[in-house]
């Protein structure tokens, strides 16, 4: 039995170009096949290098540390295809034999590209927090999201409107999760993120306070240690409850709220507040669904056939990876990109074989 | 361009509407008070259908009324009247502060604004609303619907003076036209004074006719108010129970808070201060006035005046309902007795209106039946009040003697003729 | 800590309103006309303003109080402590937590019985965070009694 070349396979798809991306591109280059990477931004690395993460969570380790090596093996190794500024508009054929067309955003130009096989990772985008104006976020200077605070912290210089180092910071939890009114789904990563954002500030400026105004603590697995460690070494203070309001006194900002373990409300003046929004599917992941016409969970994400088996998409030779599946950290990101280049492994060689037969 | 979702369906938004969206979509999402915006909408068109049906009469805010068109919380457009208005008086204003009510009429004197006073008006909706647990959906409805019946009888459309009414109008009339059998009752009780349901197109308060024609106001305005600075303390019921319905704008609080008031203030010139507390209760709580006049008096002075007074040093706090204006009024004697230093003036936007426009502080505007130190501010604002005190105590006195007669604002006894004869509508 | 007379006794919802927070002269007038007792009563806000730390930093420098941060409200220490389980004012998580954050309203309305603790060490044994929270009851009373 004749194998088939590894030449006669049109190249697999791999749309967005964050950590699950690449992660698929990079595992399926190093197995010889070939790969168009469509990016709809001018970079590669999704969230993490778009916001620019300083480090990531649970051990604060410098995200260029994950997210470097597999950028420049991505755009080096020959096998990858990268095609930034560019969405899939559609797609016709199925597994082995896909015609898809690739628009370029920029000049608005398409292409028409054949491809064996197809991974969606579109990851997710940050829950704007203007939606829900309590916060007055947008309108009251110094209240920040935590993915412009990654920004600051690795500036290395965080500072409000004014220019002054902030004394006292609020972070907030489950901004725009876990609410009827916005988003019903824990983003399961932004009290990791909050609480390593929180360690980052204590060192940067040793004076400050802190307080993390949280409902729940979710620092699952082994995050849990960042929570010990945020209390024990750092003393930062936790206070349950939630904010109703967010106003703006001079250059300080009142923040109004419930302490739940107290049953009482308190109104205290923060120099700075961090809000810890949450994780949406996105236009960019809406934009694949119906370009794909992949079918979507009643939360907007992209519903696998199973929903403990995230890779498959319910269409054949097309796979789903990382956060546009479920809100998911980093490492959950990496494994679900390395599952779905398995899965696309696997089909093209059982379809090698068939075809070879 | 901003692209939202809302539901399944994507819309545009301009980025001078985004604002206003932005409450809207959340108070969508919210599901606020009845429902969503999508809801409410969707009562109003049910309102139309009815009529078409025949089965109500929806009194229309025709050109007659010569309206002006304002955006609501939820974008829509809302049509004031500005003439022709049957004023929906509340019992609170005439009882405790008479000058708030006259002060209102002598602007729409001054402006040539014809109305009607109506002595037919059945009493108030709000202490049966929150007073106790003694009332119904049915009863707040019939009463509701005979005064908008009267009002429509005189071709005069209803100016709602009172916050709470106001508020519970919304409501009620949101489940008069969703509730097919809260109609019936109501229809057998309305049949027996003789009436029908008539439901107005627009509930209006009388701070958004005040609203839509401040640069009328601020055209006649005699005394420079540009060195007074104003704080707004805005009603709970007129902007909270339905809040999809009442007045915003785009360049006032960044239209995500209510314009009427502030806008007035500004329009004649003032200087509109912010304060920590801006969205609280007045104090009046409606049960709590009634049952905790303690706590009442406590919030009012603690939660609302004493923060205003530090954080702004405002010369004055304008509300616009007759609940606010009293309490937070009233409630700053028992503090000073303590010996706290804060106080402010508090009076309604109608009397600050009326000031500005020389007005006597007195005679019209009634501002020696306010508890809270009003002489600072009459100095900033260039009123000489004790040439002024004397003239009223004079006037007062002569009545009394009978060597003059009571100044009205409008002669009494000024009727427009009935619209149509209500038994025919029965029939 | 007895009261001869009960504070506010007239409001009607007594129950909801700290003694703490009445401000009930004897005597009180304006302008000639007397206003004293029910008339003349104010209730403080209950709102929290601000935190204040000092109590904090006092039990932590106490040996055996240095475990405070470590605490996370879980609650297994009142669950075993035999005292909370006759006096529900008594409670070791609780005083943790408002001396931790320096509530002082709370602090005035409980901060004496952390004196109820009889030092019998249960909750020690089940904290799992190794706060110590027999060892912190005794720093809070310490810090409490030399507050100045
Ligand atoms: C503030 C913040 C801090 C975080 N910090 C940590 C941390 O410390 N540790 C950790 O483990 N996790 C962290 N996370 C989570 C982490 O960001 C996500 O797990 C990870 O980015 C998910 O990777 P992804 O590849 O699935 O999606 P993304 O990173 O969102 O990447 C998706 C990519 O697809 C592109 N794209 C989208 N739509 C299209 C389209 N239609 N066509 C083409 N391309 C498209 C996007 O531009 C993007 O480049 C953090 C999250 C937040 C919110
Ligand atoms: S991870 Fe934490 S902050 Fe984020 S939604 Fe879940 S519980 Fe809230
Ligand atoms: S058992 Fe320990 S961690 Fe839990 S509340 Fe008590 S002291 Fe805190």
């Amino acid at each position: 039995m004749r194998r088939r070349d590894m030449s006669e396979i049109h190249p697999v798809l791999v749309i967005g170009g964050g950590p699950a991306g690449l992660k698929a591109s990079a595992d399926l280059a190093e197995l010889g096949y070939d790969v168009v990477l469509v990016e709809k931004l001018g970079q590669l690395g999704g969230a993490p290098i778009r916001w620019g993460y300083k480090t990531l969570a649970p051990e604060l380790r410098p995200t260029e540390e994950v997210m470097g090596p597999l950028i420049e093996y991505v755009e080096g190794n020959g096998n990858v295809r990268v095609m930034k500024n560019s969405v899939v508009e559609g797609a016709t054929g199925g597994l082995g034999d896909f015609t898809v067309t690739v628009r370029n955003l920029m000049n608005g130009a398409t292409e028409s590209l054949k491809a064996s096989a197809i991974i969606v990772a579109t990851g997710f985008e940050h829950f704007d927090a203007k939606v829900d104006p309590r916060y007055g976020y947008g309108r009251n200077p110094d209240v920040i999201g935590i993915h412009e605070l990654e920004g600051m912290l690795k500036e290395g210089r965080v500072v409000k409107r004014n220019g002054d180092p902030p004394k006292r910071i609020a972070f907030i939890f489950c901004v725009g999760s876990r609410d009827k009114s916005t988003n019903l789904w824990c983003c399961t990563v932004c009290c990791g993120v909050s609480i390593k954002q929180a360690i980052e500030l204590k060192h940067l400026l040793k004076d400050a306070d802190i307080y993390m105004i949280y409902m729940d603590i979710r620092t699952f697995g082994l995050w849990e240690k960042l929570y010990w460690k945020s209390m024990e070494e750092y003393g930062i203070n936790y206070i349950r409850g939630r904010v109703g309001e967010i106003y703006a006194i001079g250059d300080k900002l009142l923040v109004k709220g419930e302490d739940t373990l107290v049953r009482g409300p308190f109104e205290v003046l923060f120099d700075m507040v961090v809000l810890a929004v949450g994780m949406e599917p996105g236009s960019g992941t809406a934009q694949v669904a119906r370009a794909l016409n992949l079918k979507v969970n009643e939360f907007g994400f992209l519903e696998p056939r199973h929903p403990n088996i995230h890779h498959d998409s319910g269409r054949d030779g097309i796979y789903l990876a990382g956060a546009c599946v479920a809100p998911m950290s980093v490492e959950e990101a990496l494994a679900e990109g390395s599952a779905a280049a398995m899965q696309v492994a696997k089909a093209l060689r059982r379809l090698q074989r068939a075809v070879v037969k | 361009m901003e692209r939202v979702e809302l539901g399944k369906e994507e819309v545009e938004v301009k980025p001078d509407q985004w604002k206003l969206f932005e409450r809207a979509v959340f108070a969508a999402k919210a599901k606020l008070t009845y429902g969503t915006v999508e809801e409410y909408l969707k009562m109003l068109e049910r309102m139309k259908e009815l009529e078409r049906n025949g089965e109500i009469t929806v009194f229309h805010v025709e050109e007659e009324f010569e309206p002006v068109t304002v955006k609501t919380l939820s974008g829509r457009r809302k049509r004031i009247p500005t003439v022709e208005l049957w004023q929906h008086k509340s019992c609170g204003q005439c009882g405790h502060i008479p000058g708030y009510v006259t002060s209102l009429y002598w602007i729409m004197s001054q402006l040539g604004v014809p109305y009607v006073d109506d002595t037919n008006q059945t009493s108030c909706t709000a202490w049966n609303y929150y007073g106790s647990g003694t009332s119904n959906p049915v009863a707040l409805t019939a009463v509701f619907l005979r005064n908008m019946h009267v009002a429509w009888e005189r071709n005069a459309y209803p100016l709602i003076h009172c916050g709470t009414s106001y508020g519970d109008y919304k409501e009620v009339r949101f489940m008069a036209v969703m509730s097919r059998e809260l109609r019936e009752r109501v229809r057998q009780i309305l049949k027996k004074i003789d009436r029908d349901i008539v439901i107005p197109e627009e509930l209006v308060h009388y701070s958004e006719w005040l609203h839509v024609v401040r640069h009328r106001i601020a055209e006649r305005k005699k005394y420079d108010v540009s060195n007074v600075s104003v704080a707004v303390h805005a009603a709970c019921h007129t902007y909270k129970l339905m809040p999809e319905d009442y007045t915003y704008e785009d360049d006032v609080l960044d239209g995500v808070r209510p314009a009427p008031t502030t806008s007035v203030a500004l329009a004649l010139g003032a200087r509109v201060v912010d304060y920590r507390n801006w969205y609280d209760c007045c104090g009046f709580g409606f049960r709590h006035i009634l049952t905790e006049r303690e706590i009442s008096r406590s919030f009012a002075y603690f939660r609302k005046v004493q923060p205003i007074v530090r954080e702004t040093g405002a010369d004055v706090l304008l509300t616009h309902d007759t609940g606010c204006v009293t309490t937070l009024d009233k409630s700053q004697v028992v503090p000073l007795a303590h010996g706290y230093k804060e106080t402010v003036p508090v009076m309604s936007d109608s009397q600050f209106a009326a000031l500005a426009m020389g007005a006597h502080p007195f005679t019209v505007c009634q501002l020696h039946w306010h508890v809270s130190d009003w002489k600072e501010l009459m100095t900033k604002m260039g009123i000489d009040w004790e040439r002024r005190l004397e003239e009223h105590k004079r006037y007062v006195e002569e009545v009394k003697k009978r060597v003059r007669e009571p100044e009205f604002i409008r002669s009494p006894g000024r009727r427009l003729r009935p619209r149509k004869d209500s038994r025919e509508l029965s029939s | 800590m007895s009261q001869r007379k009960k504070k506010g006794e007239f409001i009607v919802e007594r129950n909801y309103v700290d003694d703490q927070r009445i401000i009930e002269p004897e005597k009180l007038e304006i302008g000639g006309v007397d206003m004293s007792g029910r008339w003349g009563l104010l209730v403080l806000p209950r709102t929290i303003e601000d935190f204040d730390h000092s109590l904090h930093a006092m039990v932590k420098n106490h040996p055996r109080g240095r475990n405070i941060d470590r605490c996370w409200q879980c609650g297994n220490c009142t669950a075993a402590c035999p005292v909370a389980e006759e006096n529900p004012l008594f409670n070791p998580r609780y005083l943790i937590y408002i001396i931790k954050l320096g509530y002082k309203l709370e602090i005035e309305k409980f901060g004496n019985y952390v004196y109820f603790c009889g030092s019998c060490g249960r909750c020690s044994e089940v904290c799992p965070k190794d706060v110590d929270p027999s060892g912190v009851m005794e720093a809070i009373g310490t810090a409490l009694r030399r507050k100045p």
